[in-house]
C-alpha cells in the first residue's frame, strides 16, 4: 500500500512535466530540454518569495509567473528562432539555454538544499501508509490542472484552435487563427505546469540546482513509452514508471534484499527499452492514418 | 638539451597539447556522427563511462594495459552497439532523449555499484603507460595517437561510408531508394566514434593519474556538442580548429580569479552562450533543408 502511495507522489510529479511536454510536443513538435530548470526556477521562485515572508499562496502564484516569465524568454531565446527552421534545432539550443539557467540558479543560489516548508510536514494518523496533508494537496492538485488542460484542449475554443493549428497550420492560418501566438502559449502553459512540477519537489523534497535533468528525462521517459502524440498515454505512462520505480527498491527481489535506491532512476530505462521493443511508437500511441 | 626545454612554460605548454590531443579524436568522431551524420546521439559520456571504467578496473585487476584497452574497446562497442539499436528503433528527436536517459542510467551504475568502481570517490593511483611517464612523453606518445585518428578521420572524410551517412543525414528515404544500408552506415559510424571514445578515455585518465566520474557528469558532453556545432558541422579541419580554440579558451579560463565555485557555474554559463552562438550562426547548416531541383 505504501509503495503505491509513494508511486501516486512520484507519479504525480512526472505526470505534471510530462503533460506539458506532451503538450508542446503535440502542437510545435519539439523537445524542450530546459524543462526541469524552469521547474526549478518556479520552485526557486516560490521559496524565495515565501522566505521572504510572503504568505504561501500568493507566493505559489508568484513561483508560478516566475516559471511563466522564465519560459517565455525561453521560448523567445531558444525556440522560436529555430523551429520553424528544423524541429530538432531546439533540441540542441535548449541544452545550451539549460546549461545557462544551470549556472544561473548555481551563482544566485548556490548547491544547498532548499524547502519551501521547512517546518516539516503534517502526517495522517494511518497505520497501514505515510501520507501527508500535504502530499495529499500535490496529488489532487495535479490531477485538477491536468484534468484542466484536458478539458481546455478537448471542449473550448482555445482547445479547437489549437487541435485546428495541429492538424493542418495553413488552414488555421487561413482561418485567422494565429500560430505563432498559439505556439507562445502552449509552451508557456507547459512552462507553467514545469513550474508547479517544481513547486511541488519544494514541498515535498528539497530544492536542489542537480534535480533539473534527471526530472526532466524521467518525464520524457514517459512522453516515449506512452506514445508522443497522446496526451493521457503519457500521463498514464509518467505513473506507470514511478509505480515501477517503487516497486523496484521497494520489494525484496532475493533472499529479502532489496535493490539500492540508487538504482531506481534504471528502472525508467529499462520500462523504455521494453516498450520500444514490443511497441517502438510508445504504449498509447495513435494509429497513423495511411492513403 | 635545446635551450626552450628549460622555459618554466613548457610544462603548460605540454599539459595544454595533452588535453588537445586527448580531446580531439572523439571530437572528430563525435563531428561524423553528428555534424556530418546528423544522428542525435546524446549519450556519448556514457559511452565513456563504461569504456573507462572497462579499461581501468581491467587494468587494477590484470596489471595489463593492454587487456585494459582491450576491455574498454569491448564496453565502448557493446554500448555503441545498444545506442545505435536505438537510432533504429526511435526517430531523430526521440533518441536524443533517450541517448541522454540511457547516459544517465550507465551514470547512475557507476556511482551506486560502489564495491566495483568506488562511487564518487573513483579509482585513484591510476598509472601511466611505462613508456610515457614524463609530461613530454606523454605528450608524445598522445599526441601521436592523435595524429593517427586525425589522418583517418580525414581519409574516411573522403570515402563511401562518409558519402552515405551523409546523404541519409540529408534524405534518408532518397538515400535507402539508392541502395544505401541505414543500418550498416550508422553501426559503422557509431564503432568509429566508439572507438575514438575508448582511445580517448585511455589515455585521460592515464594522464590525471585518477578516474573520477565527476568528469563524466553533462556539461562533457555539452562541450563536445559546442565543439561539433562551432566548428562547422561535420568538417573534420572545423573540428580541429574549434578543438584547439575552445581547449585554449578552457584551460585560459582557470587563470580567472575567481574562486572554484563561481568559475564552475561562470565556465558553465560561457558555454552554453557560445552553444546557442554557434547554433544561431550554423542555424541554416546544422540540419540543412533537402535539395530540390
Amino acid at each position: 500500500m505504501q509503495l503505491i502511495v509513494n508511486g501516486l507522489i512520484a507519479g504525480s510529479l512526472a505526470a505534471l512535466m510530462a503533460g506539458g511536454l506532451a503538450l508542446v510536443y503535440g502542437v510545435l513538435g519539439i523537445f524542450n530540454l530546459a524543462l526541469g530548470q524552469l521547474a526549478l526556477i518556479g520552485g526557486y521562485g516560490t521559496w524565495w518569495l515565501h522566505a521572504s515572508g510572503i504568505p504561501l499562496f500568493p507566493s505559489l502564484i508568484g513561483g508560478m509567473a516566475i516559471g511563466a516569465i522564465f519560459t517565455w524568454l525561453t521560448f523567445e531565446i531558444a525556440v522560436a528562432p529555430f523551429y520553424r527552421r528544423d524541429a530538432r534545432i531546439p533540441l540542441v539550443t535548449t541544452i545550451a539555454w539549460s546549461m545557462i539557467l544551470d549556472a544561473a540558479i548555481l551563482l544566485t543560489l548556490e548547491e544547498r538544499p532548499r524547502s519551501i516548508l521547512p517546518g516539516g510536514k503534517h502526517f495522517l494518523p494511518f497505520d497501514a501508509v505515510r501520507i501527508s496533508v500535504e502530499q495529499i494537496v500535490l496529488i489532487g492538485c495535479t490531477l485538477i490542472f491536468v484534468c484542466v488542460v484536458a478539458w481546455v484542449l478537448h471542449s473550448t475554443p482555445f482547445g479547437r484552435k489549437i487541435r485546428a493549428t495541429v492538424q493542418h497550420p495553413d488552414a488555421a492560418r487561413s482561418l485567422g487563427i494565429s500560430s505563432s501566438l498559439l505556439h507562445r502559449i502552449v509552451f508557456i502553459v507547459s512552462g507553467v505546469l514545469a513550474a508547479c512540477g517544481g513547486i511541488y519537489i519544494g514541498i515535498d523534497q528539497n530544492l536542489t540546482p542537480t534535480l533539473a535533468f534527471p526530472v526532466t528525462i524521467k518525464a520524457y521517459a514517459a512522453l516515449i513509452a506512452g506514445g508522443k502524440d497522446n496526451f493521457w498515454g503519457t500521463i498514464l505512462a509518467a505513473y506507470i514508471i514511478a509505480m515501477l520505480e517503487q516497486l523496484a527498491v521497494g520489494t525484496p527481489w532475493w533472499f529479502g534484499n532489496y535493490v539500492s535506491a540508487g538504482y531506481q532512476s534504471i528502472v525508467a530505462l529499462l520500462f523504455i527499452i521494453v516498450v520500444l521493443l514490443i511497441k517502438p511508437t510508445g504504449l498509447f500511441s495513435h494509429r497513423a492514418r495511411a492513403a | 638539451m635545446p635551450r626552450f626545454y628549460n622555459l618554466p612554460e613548457m610544462p603548460f605548454f605540454f599539459h595544454l597539447i595533452t588535453v588537445i590531443a586527448i580531446a580531439l579524436p572523439a571530437q572528430l568522431g563525435y563531428t561524423f556522427v553528428f555534424g556530418r551524420g546528423k544522428i542525435l546521439h546524446f549519450g556519448p559520456i556514457g559511452v565513456s563511462t563504461v569504456a573507462a571504467y572497462g579499461t581501468f578496473l581491467t587494468l587494477n585487476a590484470t596489471g595489463s594495459f593492454l587487456l585494459g584497452l582491450c576491455a574498454g574497446v569491448l564496453m565502448a562497442l557493446a554500448f555503441s552497439l545498444l545506442f545505435a539499436w536505438l537510432s533504429f528503433r526511435l526517430d531523430s528527436d526521440g533518441l536524443g532523449i533517450m541517448s541522454i536517459a540511457v547516459y544517465l542510467a550507465l551514470f547512475a551504475v557507476v556511482l551506486n555499484w560502489t564495491s566495483l568502481t568506488r562511487g564518487a570517490l573513483g579509482l585513484p593511483r591510476i598509472p601511466r603507460v611505462p613508456f610515457a611517464d614524463s609530461a613530454m612523453s606523454f605528450a608524445l606518445l598522445t599526441t601521436g595517437a592523435c595524429v593517427l585518428w586525425t589522418l583517418f578521420f580525414l581519409w574516411l572524410d573522403r570515402t563511401k561510408l562518409a558519402r552515405q551517412v551523409s546523404a541519409l543525414a540529408e534524405g534518408e528515404w532518397h538515400a535507402k531508394a539508392l541502395g544505401i544500408s541505414r543500418a550498416g552506415a550508422h553501426i559503422a559510424a557509431f564503432v568509429i566514434l566508439g572507438l575514438t571514445l575508448a582511445s580517448d578515455n585511455f589515455f585521460y585518465a592515464q594522464y590525471y593519474h585518477l578516474l573520477h566520474p565527476s568528469d563524466y557528469y553533462f556539461p562533457a558532453f555539452v562541450s563536445l556538442l559546442m565543439i561539433t556545432v562551432a566548428g562547422k558541422p561535420g568538417s573534420t579541419p572545423g573540428a580541429i580548429i574549434a578543438t584547439i580554440l575552445l581547449s585554449l579558451l578552457k584551460e585560459g579560463l582557470r587563470f580567472l580569479p575567481f574562486p572554484s565555485a563561481v568559475l564552475g557555474p561562470l565556465r558553465l554559463m560561457l558555454f552554453g552562450i557560445i552553444l546557442l552562438a554557434a547554433v544561431w550562426i550554423q542555424r541554416d547548416t546544422l540540419f540543412p533543408k533537402k535539395r530540390t531541383i
